[in-house]
């Protein structure tokens, strides 16, 4: 049995300007000791589908309307408050983008890493501090022992999302969710940080998600990957498959938007850019949220109509569209709705 | 398809910066503040740009690139070095000389929320720079800020809308169109695309080669994203802490680095082809083993 | 990854979508004003419109009721002297016989007056020297700060009696410069603040980036951008000036006699507070109502226009 399975979740955001339907509607399954990859653009959901995983969207805008997160075989959105806070931090972790903000600027990292160790586990100060020393020197901090001692703005970013690793850490979590980690740093500390993460996951036998708008980040860390547009998946497959053979429109766009670094007529060409915007949740298009963009609809598709539902493209290669590349290379398969 | 104008060897470059240094002064002190040291921000570099060409400027957060693009405008004062246009000395113009100066090199930035006054409206934000420089009439200004806005594909119906209810890149064309107005020869793209999405990403950067091509401009293009860089640049100069380290074609520095800094630097880059990357991440991990053993 | 040769000339965002758009992609994303949202915020606050409303009643009571009333505040009629509220002297009568509603309303315009007009001096002294200060920087801002620093310990009322002693008579305008003067610190100290922030935004170095002199940066780009700030001191101001002329009034030093101001109608009702409280209480009251009203504007307004709260 999976590790974590999510089933149809769905959160939305009650506004006053509307329902923003956020996440609607996805689905995955993240093994012990794996690493599954979301992708997505600002807005796709990528984020809120981790915090409604914890169970930390905000709670009066935000509401998980449907579906269900099981984790070790209990389902997340069931559970009070109370026990949720038992499993945050002590059997599923996560980490942010921001590691100038996702520290307390006001309290010591000693006192943030045992913080953490206290609050799960039922041990003396002298012992969390002690444990606090080894991870940071897992984290590969430096002179660990003299810095328990020192406040977040004596660290630069990456040490800093170190330490927030070492917090994450602490207390052994079964999986680790870590948003956008290395977004926010040079790309020499996002490789040293990247392989950090993959020697402790190693190390721990720990699961992770991986969220991330890099396409890069994922080929390097990730197992499998879930594509995320508009609040859905729209493709999901293991790493190699996808990059292999990219199914869905956006993915492929997506791939055809980056910037090369090796190649012939890199300065001459073009991107391919993807014309138009992401879709506006609280008011999505009424079937296949990729369509007005999509270079291979037409009005009279049924995409337009009809939601394409996820399907089996290859082994254990889903994608939703009535469009997938496959299909098109010149093969008279009908649309299938 | 673009190519670069070929040089004239006979002509000047366009820009030519020759051992330009920023320093900041680090103030200490409780009462009176005295200066107790200099963070060098930019610390002796030299470069030049031909007309027509592209100079990507490459680097890590702190590496200096931005500070010298605002030096190249004059928008910091250098603490020393020189920084010729079209041959003529920037440094040592005056107030009212640099002004008009201006109106031949002009500026990008990076965020698209923070790079326009939200107090003003699409159409008069394009305009300032001709009204700064009593361009035309009020009516000239106008139709000069639809065609500004057209060229940059902002529908010019929406002059009257503030920036805030535009998106992202919506915004980064709504700066762009001021960046023309004054029909500059150079232009500084400060991190221009690094706040926006992938998709819009390529949007923008289409539109930016394609101005290139249509009005003639020089770009010295500042990022961190070596991809992006790599695709916008012909010659690419990459700056650690301060220092120029590298400098030379585009092709050639990414094929075959010269220096350890700029090996590092690539290959820390991702690159969306999994089986690379994880040959790439043995490799480090390999390095990594050796190094705690050894 | 193919990358693709150049097609066709760059079209415009609008048609640059596919046929199956929902709207025009170079269509706003929300048609809304700075200003409409910072109202939607502060009309759903109801204290903050409780109060508003508070305000522009009491306002509105003081401007029009003279007009309206009666009676004539100054007439003396000592047959009706300390007569509590009724039907035909709602807020009663007082030691003179003059009517209290009359009075309130017509102190009022003094007391607000004043208050507006302290205000408003208060705002220019302080926006010009912090402004000054913010957008200069540097050495001259340390000095300008400094010498602040010093004026700060100038205690507020001793001083504007001091100045009122100096003038010799307190009229209108000399209160009004007596509780300027030393109030405007804090306003200087805001608006510093808040150049020095908006200085670094990227739009005020793309005007300098295009030549626009001081003055347009200054005047177009950093002080309108100040305007939330502005009126959000005009509302904590307000409530200070107005105390301190209360205060002023109340021990004699301010407007003379027969005019009148709550603060001067509340020395009036000083001793005979035991038996007609009223004559002390009416004021009193229009006093607090105007202070804390103005309070919690202040907050309301502090609230809707935070740009943390904005919707970007």
């Amino acid at each position: 049995m999976a590790l974590l399975e999510v089933n149809n979740l769905k959160t939305h955001f009650f506004t006053r300007e509307g329902v923003v339907r956020a996440v609607d509607g996805i689905s995955f399954e993240v093994e012990s000791g794996k690493t599954l990859g979301i992708v997505g653009e600002s807005g796709c959901g990528k984020s809120v589908t981790a915090l409604s995983i914890m169970g930390l969207i905000p709670k009066p805008p935000a509401k998980i309307v449907d579906g269900s997160v099981l984790f070790d075989g209990r389902d997340l959105t069931k559970l009070p408050e109370k026990q949720l806070e038992d499993v945050r931090g002590r059997e599923i972790a996560m980490i942010f983008q921001d590691p100038m903000t996702s520290l307390n600027p006001t309290l010591t990292i000693g006192t943030q890493i045992t913080e953490t160790i206290r609050r799960h586990y039922d041990v003396p100060k002298r012992q969390a501090r002690k444990k606090a020393v080894e991870l940071l020197e897992e984290v590969q901090i430096p002179r660990a022992a003299d810095r328990l001692d020192d406040y977040p703005h004596r660290f630069s970013g990456g040490m800093r999302q170190r330490v927030m690793i070492a917090i994450a850490l602490s207390c052994d979590p079964k999986l680790l969710i870590a948003d956008e980690p290395t977004t926010a740093l040079d790309v020499t500390v996002q490789a040293a940080v990247l392989d950090l993460l993959d020697d402790l996951r190693q190390a721990h036998e720990m699961a992770m998600i991986l969220i991330t708008h890099d396409m890069g980040v994922v080929a390097e860390s990730a197992d499998d990957i879930a594509v995320m547009y508009g609040g859905q998946i729209v493709e999901q497959a293991s790493v190699n498959d996808l990059f292999d053979r990219p199914e869905h429109p956006y993915t492929e766009a997506l791939l055809g938007a980056l910037p090369q670094i090796e190649g012939e007529g890199i300065r001459a060409g073009r991107l391919t850019a993807i014309p138009g915007r992401p879709p506006d949740l609280k008011n999505p298009p009424p079937a296949c949220r990729f369509a007005p963009r999509c270079k291979y609809a037409n009005a009279n598709d049924t995409c337009t109509t009809v939601m394409p539902e996820l399907r089996e493209i290859h082994k254990d290669h889903w994608v939703r569209t009535a469009h997938p590349a496959c299909e098109r290379a010149g093969a008279q398969v009908p649309v299938q709705a | 398809m673009s190519t670069p104008v070929t040089t004239n060897p006979a002509k000047p470059p366009l820009l030519q910066v020759t051992n330009l240094r920023k320093h900041f002064p680090v103030r200490s002190g409780m009462l009176i503040e005295r200066t107790v040291d200099h963070v060098k921000a930019v610390d002796d570099v030299s470069f030049e740009i031909t007309e027509g060409e592209t100079l990507g400027l490459v680097g890590e957060s702190g590496s200096g690139k931005s500070t010298t693009g605002y030096c190249v405008l004059q928008l910091l004062k250098p603490t020393d070095g020189s920084i010729r246009f079209e041959g003529q000395e920037l440094t040592t113009l005056g107030r009212e000389q640099m002004r008009r100066m201006r109106r031949e090199m002009q500026i990008v930035f990076q965020d698209p929320y923070a790079s326009l006054d939200p107090r003003m409206t699409v159409g008069d934000i394009v305009a300032e720079p001709l009204l700064v420089h009593s361009i035309g009439t009020k009516k000239d200004r106008r139709s000069r800020v639809r065609e500004l806005l057209d060229v940059v594909g902002f529908d010019p119906g929406f002059t009257n809308r503030y920036p805030h209810e535009f998106s992202g890149g919506q915004r980064q064309r709504i700066g762009i169109a001021r960046a023309l107005a004054l029909s500059p020869k150079l232009i500084v793209c400060d991190e221009p695309v690094s706040a926006l999405d992938v998709s819009i990403q390529a949007q923008i950067l289409n539109l930016l080669k394609d101005l290139q091509q249509d009005f003639g401009l020089t770009y010295l293009f500042i990022a961190h994203d070596l991809a992006v860089v790599r695709s916008m640049s012909d010659r690419i100069a990459v700056m650690n802490k301060g220092k120029l380290v590298e400098i030379g074609p585009a092709e050639e520095l990414y094929a075959s680095p010269r220096e350890d800094y700029t090996k590092a630097l690539l290959s820390a880059v991702p690159i969306p082809d999994p089986r690379a990357m994880k040959e790439r991440k043995a490799a480090r991990r390999k390095l990594r083993h050796a190094l705690a053993e050894g | 990854m193919v990358v693709n040769p150049r097609e066709a000339p760059t079209p415009t965002i609008a048609g640059d979508v596919a046929p199956l758009a929902q709207g025009t992609a170079g269509a706003p994303l929300r048609q809304s004003n700075l200003w409409r949202d910072a109202w939607g915020r502060y009309v759903r606050n109801r204290a903050a419109v409780a109060a508003g409303a508070a305000f522009v009643l009491l306002l509105l009571f003081c401007v029009i009721w003279p007009f309206v009333s009666p009676y004539d505040g100054n007439k003396l009629d000592f047959s009706l002297k300390n007569e509590g509220p009724s039907l035909s002297h709602p807020f009663g009568t007082d030691n003179f016989g003059r009517d209290m509603m009359t009075r309130t309303a017509e102190g009022g315009r003094v007391s607000i007056g004043i208050g507006f007009a302290a205000t408003i001096a208060i705002l220019l002294a302080g926006v010009a020297y912090g402004a000054i200060s913010g957008f200069v920087g540097g050495r001259l801002d340390n000095a300008m700060m400094r010498v602040l620093d010093t004026l700060y310990g100038l205690p507020y009322l001793p001083f504007a009696i001091i100045i009122l002693a100096i003038f010799g008579d307190a009229n209108f305008w000399t209160m009004v410069v007596a509780l300027s003067v030393v109030s405007w610190f804090t306003t200087a100290r805001i608006v510093r603040g808040q150049i020095i922030t908006l200085k670094e935004n990227d739009y005020v170095r793309a005007a300098r980036a295009v030549g626009a002199r001081w003055y347009r940066i200054l005047g177009r780009h950093l002080l309108p951008n100040t305007l939330g700030v502005l009126i959000i001191a005009i509302f904590l101001e307000l409530p200070g000036v107005i105390l301190g002329e209360a205060f002023l009034s109340f021990i004699g030093l301010g407007i003379g006699a027969p005019d009148a101001s709550w603060g001067q109608m509340a020395n009036d009702g000083r001793t005979a507070y035991r038996t007609s409280p009223h004559i002390i209480a009416v004021p009193s009251i229009a006093i607090a109502t105007l202070i804390l009203s103005a309070n919690f504007i202040a907050d309301g307004l502090r609230d809707a226009l935070d740009p943390r709260t904005r919707e970007t």
